[in-house]
């Protein structure tokens, strides 16, 4: 068994592969795991809207001891990543990280909000900090204002953007 | 006199875990099966065990099989399984009666992957290689297994 608290360790060998094959194999994995993650947010997200992905992220919280501040009002979820453990473990690790390791959050999210109509703008901020910002909007004019102030916005399947 | 406490491992946890990972695994294993092949699997295990667990490599290639037991006694702990580990003389036997890893698979995805066992079997063998031990895993059952750890004649 690799435990649990080593995924992220297994994670970042399957995308430094994944990677010697190119980004559409690295997009056909996030989509693959996007909709494994759907089993675990997908009704949540039908049935309560934001407040769903609050009670989804809280567990998250919880589960992955993160430091992380979480609000919800009407018009968008917002979270803040103080000290993410999946990029702090990718990178306390005797095997390299994966250059690209905070992709693969926005990878699988994306595709889920596409799919239930809301509007994603991750802030990856730096891929060598384990810190990040997530927002997911109703509007999506509201996203695209917020895309504004990003630092390193991230795509995703579908919706690519400019590299960086 | 006061026993000196151990050394914290190389990937030492505490807190929460996170048992939903393992669906992941398997999602995982089926997707890389399904479009590289099994081998292209057993690659990417065998890199977990040579890259990621180097400490436990370095202390097997040292003569020390006890950094994985003890390893195996920290995780398998915190995720509730059913096992236990025996020292002997001439070998190290770990037994898995209720895996937690296998389990919480088959209680959250519509099917455990014939290759989810693979990870141990593989990541074993990749922290053994080169080593004066051998790490032999035998699947007893569904979620259950008996890992050996010995030396090498």
């Amino acid at each position: 068994m690799i435990p649990s608290d080593h995924f992220t360790r297994f994670y970042n060998e399957v995308f430094k592969f994944l990677e010697t094959r190119g980004q559409a194999d690295l997009d056909l994995y996030w989509l693959e795991i996007s909709k494994n993650q759907e089993r675990h947010i997908l009704d949540l997200i039908e049935t309560k809207g934001l407040e769903g992905m609050r009670q989804y992220w809280s567990v998250i919280e919880e589960e992955e001891n993160c430091d992380l501040q979480l609000t919800v009002d009407d018009t968008h979820l917002e979270l803040h990543m103080n000290k993410c453990p999946s990029l702090t473990k990718a990178m306390d690790n005797d095997a390299k990280p994966m250059e690209r390791y905070c992709d693969h959050c926005a990878g699988w999210i994306g595709p889920i909000m596409d799919k239930t109509g809301y509007h994603l703008v991750y802030d990856v901020i730096s891929r060598t900090e384990p810190r990040c910002v997530m927002r997911i909007f109703k509007d999506e004019k509201d996203a695209r204002e917020a895309e504004k102030s990003v630092l390193l916005l991230m795509g995703w399947p579908g919706r690519q953007q400019p590299a960086s | 006199m006061q026993k000196q406490p151990e050394n914290p491992l190389r990937y030492q946890e505490d807190g929460n875990v996170h048992m939903d990972f393992h669906g992941a695994v398997n999602t995982t294993i089926d997707f890389i099966v399904e479009r590289y092949g099994v081998d292209v699997l057993h690659e990417i295990f065998a890199k977990v065990g040579k890259d990621v667990y180097v400490d436990l490599r370095r202390h097997m290639q040292a003569g020390d099989p006890n950094e994985l037991a003890r390893h195996w006694q920290h995780f398998f702990a915190r995720e509730g399984a059913d096992f236990d580990i025996v020292v002997g003389e001439d070998e190290i036997v770990l037994t898995v009666r209720h895996c937690p890893a296998f389990h919480h698979v088959a209680k959250i995805a519509p099917a455990v992957s014939p290759h989810f066992c693979d990870q141990t079997i593989k990541v074993n063998d990749a922290i053994a290689e080169g080593t004066p031990f051998r790490v032999d895993t035998e699947i007893t059952g569904p979620g259950a297994c008996r890992q050996v750890i010995r030396r090498r004649t």
